[in-house]
């Protein structure tokens, strides 16, 4: 098989696979990594439930995991008599779903998983670590489609981003979506580094900086939140540690005063393209704590609605719009 | 008895058991679910306390001593010094296994037919190979009384035939003959299938399916009757878990006697209570969070109904409160919080505050106190009991309220209990066993007028408790005490001319 995807990811040692809608392809990503990495001891999980044959949420067919003697991997209890391998039961996470609390389990023979892990990305973190315990030498993550659920790509290691024309029928609304999610991505630590410093340090709900991490006081109101009309004219950062919604940004769009918007990373930035690129325009910035890296974006022409993109017509747009390598990860079109 | 959440919380229980840090699962069901050892049952609390005394020699071996140099573990047995380092490794063997336990008891559940799944034969095995660890560290310790582990040796080689103690489980091919066989074949079968092309691969994985449901039913077969095998072991299993919740409770019980310098309290046959040096830790730790010390106190109570009187924030009902819950520590098989402790065994031990919370059930705060006092009364006839009330009837008019307070004093020493009474009325004392009084407002300070006037008063107040001949008249310290916590002085001067 080509090696496609594993050069790109390198020897990242955690790997999500993230999906701008359903039907995006992660699982067929999934899918291709694993194979590429055929020689690896792996440990794989997913961002809620996934893995099933028919897709839970639109009903199309989904692509199965097949997984070869000695992987690792984490799932709920309840999805145990759907996975065909030989099972060793090897750890178990505390992590509770409705499906019943994730195992780790090792296959001692190849054979088809369904999986449920853990929906929090703050839960991959510890699994991750009992993943590398019982000598996985690396982990994937099949993470949570959606827009606003990128979940899973907050972990360290990197990410593919998978898009395709589930997300809308008109491909140009794909592909500017898809390069407004790699310019997140690409958010970087701030330049000076006593602001780098004082992120770092940050515990706050809102926090506002001066442009070298000096501490400035920041008046809020009886919510909690802060009193955006009596926030300084000039340059500063402000920390916000939940997520930038829309109404957020709109607001510090309107003051018409710069501001550097500092989240604990991209996957925190909620907020629309549209609102994000107002942001921009008025003098706006963003910085996160924490950068996170995309490593490829898999491109999916086909849609589960009925209507399709021209394959090379749209991973041509893609590549035109993004500077991250676009690959077709279908293994079929080899 | 039952512990209520009222009590619990009134006396201060509640706070100890949220610093009590059992580390299984096993320990915190034991924890809440405390033994109250009643009158008759002594034996069984000096066993317990003695258990615990060696607990609490094991933590000191094995940790720096407490800050507090007191605890006096009378009639634990004595460690040899030399092997204390010994038994602080020894200590840290069963330490270190008890928050590995994972709360299987729902699993064993179930009815034997019902074949546990593949996890929970791991986590049994986990549970068993966890005990094996314990058990063997446990067996080097000087032993606890009346705590033994049932052996579960032939279990834990069932669910682990190569004896290897990994913490992973599989239906390995041991359990089944044909197992072995047809892995064998399906591997054979994976290895092509990973060599396969597109239009071979259907049918191999399609034979492969079948193999995998030929797979499933051996397994299901296997699991059948491990769980036959291991459910004839439950009673086992439980008296195993129930004697590693006395264990972990033992263990937490003596660390929070050695983080806070708690005493063994003596065990007195008669109704004779002697507290010396005690304090309230909870009242304490605000304390000092104020950067204050509570005054230990010392407090001999007899049948009968002891009166204490003194001045408003002179701490009457800490007394009140230290007292009951030095009771209820001891009857719950803990060490309590005082110097010294002797302390008799009681039905029922009550603690009548006078400020009603929330939910007081349509009653005021009068009729409160006489309906649980008249509960208590109806309940214990003929048995023994404690009963602490703080400033009972004050809340009606002063003239029948100090009849009725003097009319209970009398009647609670015809009556086979230890009492304790807070009043500002005059005239109970001289009616009741004994009779104590705050030191009270004693000390002269100057200088301190813009200060908190909680410290203000504290740094004037001598909180002990001193003995006080039947009779002595209430300490008039009202005023003083408005004057101190700065109240509108036009209210000060009018009160003063009324006076």
């Amino acid at each position: 098989m080509k090696r496609i995807l594993a050069p790109l990811v390198g020897d990242a040692p955690m790997v999500t696979a993230i999906g701008l809608c359903k039907n995006a392809g992660k699982t067929t990503a999934l899918r291709r990594l694993m194979a590429e990495l055929d020689g690896e001891c792996l440990g794989l999980t997913s961002v809620g439930r996934d893995g099933e044959a028919t897709d839970l949420v639109t009903g199309t067919e989904k692509p199965d995991l097949y997984i070869k003697r000695g992987d690792l991997f984490a799932t709920a209890r309840g999805m145990m008599s759907l996975c065909d391998v030989t099972l060793e039961a090897a750890a178990l996470t505390g992590v509770m779903t409705p499906l019943g609390e994730v195992a780790v389990f090792r296959a001692l023979s190849d054979g088809y998983i369904q999986l449920a892990g853990p929906s929090a990305a703050g839960q991959l973190k510890p699994l991750c670590a009992s993943f590398a315990a019982l000598g996985a030498d690396r982990v994937l993550i099949d993470g949570a489609a959606g827009r606003k659920s990128l979940a899973g790509a907050g972990v360290e290691g990197t990410a593919i981003l998978c898009t395709g024309a589930s997300l809308d029928r008109n491909m140009d609304l794909v592909v500017a979506e898809t390069a407004h999610v790699c310019r997140l991505f690409a958010t970087r630590r701030p330049a000076s580094p006593g602001l780098a410093a004082a992120l770092d340090g940050c515990g706050e709900r809102f926090a506002l900086f001066g442009p070298d991490g000096e501490p400035w006081e920041l008046p809020l109101d009886e919510n909690g939140l802060p009193r955006w009309n009596k926030l300084p004219r000039e340059r500063c950062a402000l920390w916000v540690a939940g997520g930038v919604t829309d109404p957020l940004l709109k607001t510090l769009a309107r003051r018409g005063a710069p501001v550097t918007l500092a989240t604990a990373d991209a996957t925190h930035v909620l907020a629309g393209r549209n609102v994000l690129e107002l942001f921009t325009r008025t003098g706006g910035q963003l910085t996160v704590r924490r950068e996170l890296s995309i490593a490829a974006v898999g491109a999916n022409p086909w849609s589960a609605y009925g209507w399709h993109f021209q394959a090379g017509k749209f991973e041509d747009a893609l590549r035109q719009a993004l500077t991250l390598p676009v690959v077709n990860v279908n293994e079929k079109e080899d | 008895m039952e512990l209520t959440l009222e009590l619990r919380e009134e006396s201060g229980l509640q706070w100890v058991l949220e610093r009590l840090t059992p580390m299984s699962p096993f320990g915190r069901a034991a924890a809440r679910a405390l033994r109250w050892y009643a009158p008759g049952e002594e034996a069984a609390l000096e066993t317990e306390l003695d258990n615990v005394a060696l607990a609490l020699e094991l933590w000191n071996a094995a940790g720096p001593v407490s800050p507090e140099p007191e605890p006096c573990c009378c009639g634990a047995p004595r460690l040899d010094p030399a092997s204390l380092k010994d038994t602080a490794a020894l200590l840290r063997g069963v330490t270190r296994c008890l928050p590995l336990f994972h709360d299987i008891r729902g699993s064993l559940d179930r009815d034997p037919e019902n074949p546990f799944d593949l996890v929970e034969l791991f986590e049994i095995k986990h549970f068993l190979v966890t005990l094996e660890q314990l058990t063997q560290a446990y067996a080097k310790l000087p032993p606890f009384q009346d705590l033994a582990f049932v052996s579960m040796d032939e279990s834990l080689d069932l669910l682990d035939p190569d004896g290897r103690r990994l913490p992973a489980f599989s239906v390995s091919e041991t359990y089944h003959p044909d197992l072995g066989p047809l892995r064998a074949e399906k591997a054979a079968l994976e290895r092509s299938i990973r060599a396969a092309g597109e239009e071979e691969k259907a049918s191999l994985l399609d034979r492969r399916h079948r193999l995998t449901v030929q797979e499933d039913l051996l397994e299901l077969e296997v699991r059948r009757e491990l769980t036959r095998r291991l459910m004839a072991r439950k009673a086992d299993f439980l008296a195993n878990m129930k004697a590693l919740g006395r264990l972990d409770l033992f263990l937490a019980k003596a660390k929070l006697a050695k983080r806070y310098g708690c005493v063994r309290p003596a065990l007195s046959g008669e109704a004779r209570i002697a507290l010396r040096g005690l304090r309230h830790p909870q009242v304490a730790e605000e304390l000092t969070q104020r950067g204050e010390e509570f005054t230990r106190l010392d407090l001999d109570l007899s049948a009968g109904c002891t009166v204490i009187t003194g001045a408003n924030m002179g701490g009457k009902t800490v007394s009140l409160r230290s007292a009951v819950l030095s009771l209820l520590l001891c009857q719950c098989g803990f060490f309590v919080f005082a110097r010294s402790a002797e302390l008799p065994l009681f039905h029922e031990v009550a603690l009548i505050l006078a400020d009603t919370g929330p939910g007081s059930g349509g009653l005021s705060s009068f009729g409160r106190e006489v309906h649980l006092l008249d509960r208590l009364l109806q309940h214990t006839r003929d048995r023994r009991f404690f009963l602490a009330l703080d400033e009972f009837a004050r809340g009606t008019n002063p003239q029948e309220g100090a009849a009725l307070a003097r009319a209970l004093v009398r009647y609670l020493g015809t009556l086979d209990c230890v009492a304790l009474m807070t009043t500002h009325y005059d005239g109970v004392s001289d009616v009741a066993g004994a009779h104590y009084q705050v030191a009270g407002l004693v000390r002269d300070v100057r200088g301190d007028e813009g200060d908190d006037p909680r410290s203000r008063i504290a740094r004037r107040m001598d909180y002990r408790l001193q003995s006080a001949p039947p009779g002595a008249p209430c300490p008039r310290d009202a005023l003083r005490v408005c004057r101190l916590l700065d109240l509108e002085p036009a209210l000060m001067d009018l009160f003063q001319a009324d006076l």
